[in-house]
């Protein structure tokens, strides 16, 4: 395969803005991979998520987090130049509880596009793929939204490695 | 943990869901619930009907450009919403299983305050259907709505 050049910089523009920002950085997720039309992802287990107090078991609300970041990052690699898709719906099947105490390991797949219209698939699970938590799909809409500046991506992050880094409003905004 | 404990565990949720509903207070249900906290959901009652909110915070952000709340976060706070609408208004015990969830997003979710309201559109013997509408500025210009089956 051909060197794709587009997805070699925005492989580290995508998982940073979805590890180090906002709700992503909260829930503590990690993009494990990221590739044309599909992304994987991991959670580590938190009890800050905790929707059952009985028994421990994680709000389900984390999962819909999960699959929305995932299919959402996935719908945004198939774009020529990679750019936000709005979410029109999503819709998960929660097929058991997860379990307490394991990761959840997300994967997304983009399985049609037209010329409106992105559709996506998600699975997540812990032990076994085949015996999955929940299942999702989500479709998405094609835009002319800006696309990604790369180069303004590259420039922030470079400043930040400086001893004089200047914080964007986005780091001010995502500090506790 | 032992059964007698886990016995003990069930009894003091089962009481607290009796005084809630006692007191009126589904912001007491809330506050149960870990993942309540972690997004910042909070309930009251208005008009002899429950009120759920969600103030802007940082750690809700999807989008940080715009800034826009994060669709799941949407999600799982109308999913939450939910559950609490069952909770209290229903004569049940144990917190209720989701089975499926589906969102249908309108607008975008702008960085302010979002607020729901639910509605138990029937209520089984084991299965409750309800649903989820968000807003923002106006109850007429819903940003979501979502509806959900629970397992009771």
């Amino acid at each position: 395969m051909a060197f794709d050049m587009t997805m070699a910089l925005f492989r580290p523009a995508l998982k940073y803005a979805m590890e180090k920002n906002g709700h992503g950085k909260a829930l503590g997720l990690k993009m494990t991979e990221i590739n044309r039309g599909e992304i994987k992802l991991t959670f580590p287990y938190k009890q800050d998520v905790i929707g059952n107090p009985l028994t421990g078991v994680i709000h389900g609300g984390v999962i819909v987090s999960l699959i929305d970041t995932a299919c959402g990052s996935a719908a945004m690699t198939v774009l020529k130049t990679p750019a936000v898709a709005p979410t029109m719906d999503l819709r998960l099947d929660y097929m058991h509880p997860a379990e307490p105490n394991k990761p959840i390991y997300v994967e997304a797949k983009v399985y049609r596009q037209t010329s409106n219209v992105i559709f996506c698939r998600g699975l997540a699970w812990q032990d076994d793929k085949e015996n999955p938590i929940a299942h999702g799909i989500a479709n998405f809409m094609k835009v002319d939204s800006k696309s990604i500046n790369f180069s303004a991506i590259a420039i922030t992050q470079l400043r930040r490695l400086m001893p004089w880094g200047s914080s964007t409003a986005s780091d001010k905004a995502t500090e506790k | 943990m032992n059964a007698q404990q886990k016995l003990h565990q069930l009894e003091d949720w089962q009481a607290s869901i009796a005084a809630a509903r006692l007191e009126k207070c589904p912001q007491s249900l809330l506050e149960m619930i870990p993942y309540a906290d972690f997004i910042g959901a909070q309930a009251k009652i208005e008009n002899d009907r429950l009120l759920y909110w969600l103030d802007k915070r940082p750690t809700n952000i999807g989008n940080p450009s715009l800034p826009a709340i994060h669709g799941g976060v949407i999600g799982g706070f109308l999913e939450l919403s939910a559950a609490i609408e069952i909770l209290y208004s229903l004569e049940i015990a144990a917190v209720p299983k989701v089975v499926d969830f589906s969102l249908d997003y309108l607008r975008a979710g702008r960085y302010k305050t979002i607020y729901a309201k639910c509605n138990v559109l029937r209520q089984g013997k084991k299965l409750v259907n309800v649903t989820a509408t968000a807003w923002q500025d106006d109850e007429n210009t819903p940003i979501a709505t979502a509806r959900c089956h629970f397992l009771i």
